[in-house]
């Protein structure tokens, strides 16, 4: 069996249809995502309408310099994963196991550098509740906000991760194909936890800073 | 694999060459975004930061996630997300904001 056919599963009829249909219900499955931030996002919104100079004043200690190189980190991890479906899409097995393991690298990067700015958090005591450092009330609004969005898009991260490490591995095993259509799914989903990204840096990381 | 099929092979360069531009033009737009965030424009900084961060998406989406080359059913699914999203936001702040 040739690695196209073995690709290419009930009930499409070729590997193109094949991977038309990962890629519509990822889509689907992202649409329904769009709305599960978009409420979150909507939520900040309101509390920033409400409270605006609380939010200006809370917002300043969050930690620029981290969350700049995290945006960096995944920005970059896109393009690798990019390549890596492209390559995958040219069947060409080495250089996509090569990109999906860079991508990882980035992905894990993130989450080790979220980690220490979370640690720098605490220490500052920024974490609603008794001893919050600053006097405002609904400063902590800001910083529950700060910690549900950012823990919410690190599992989403933790989830690509773990996905794109097993796929990565089941090509290096040669269980699947690289041009599986695997790949379109998992470098749609890995994209879309980029762009939820871009949204939170500019509301949690560049408020107050003038 | 045919001879003619190993000759019209891409290069590694060549499939990374367009998403490599899109990178560098998202990490000028990022450096705009952060650079902006501490000029003296209030109190626009928050709208123009955002207005980067959906030129940002917007690249990204396009480009990276080859929107540009996908089925008009893909698109639509893609902008009944935004779709939806835009009733959400609407309607929530047409109460928010109209509240006394």
């Amino acid at each position: 069996m040739s690695d196209v056919s073995a690709a290419v599963r009930e009930p499409w009829p070729d590997l193109t249809v094949q991977r038309q249909g990962v890629g519509l219900g990822i889509w689907v499955f992202l649409a329904s995502e769009v709305l599960f931030f978009g409420a979150l996002i909507t939520a900040y919104g309101i509390y920033r309408s409400i409270h605006p100079a609380a939010f200006l004043a809370a917002a300043k200690h969050t930690e620029l310099v981290y969350g700049t190189i995290n945006t960096v980190l995944l920005l970059t991890s896109s393009v690798t994963m990019t390549v890596a479906l492209r390559a995958a899409e040219a069947r060409l097995r080495r250089a996509t196991i090569g990109c999906l393991a860079v991508t990882l690298v980035l992905g894990v990067g993130f989450l080790l550098c979220k980690g220490l700015e979370y640690r720098d958090d605490l220490r500052e005591g920024f974490f609603p509740g008794a001893g919050f450092p600053l006097a405002d009330p609904p400063t902590q609004l800001f910083w529950m906000l700060y910690w549900i969005m950012t823990g919410i898009h690190a599992i989403h991260l933790s989830a690509g991760i773990l996905v794109v490490g097993v796929v990565a591995m089941l090509f290096w095993r040669r269980v699947l194909p690289v041009q599986d259509s695997t790949m379109e799914g998992i470098a749609t989903y890995w994209h879309f936890v980029d762009t939820v990204w871009i949204l939170l840096f500019p509301l949690l990381y560049l408020v107050g800073r003038i | 694999m045919s001879e003619r099929e190993q000759r019209h092979r891409p290069t590694v360069w060549q499939l990374a060459r367009e998403p490599v531009l899109v990178w560098a033009a998202l990490l000028v737009l990022l450096a705009i975004s952060a650079v902006l965030a501490h000029a003296p424009i209030a109190p626009f900084n928050a709208a123009v930061n955002l207005v980067i961060a959906g030129v940002m998406i917007g690249l990204l989406a396009v480009f990276l996630m080859n929107l540009r080359m996908a089925s008009a059913l893909v698109r639509l699914v893609a902008a009944s997300g935004l779709f939806w999203l835009v009733f959400m936001v609407a309607l929530t702040f047409t109460d928010y904001l109209s509240r006394p």
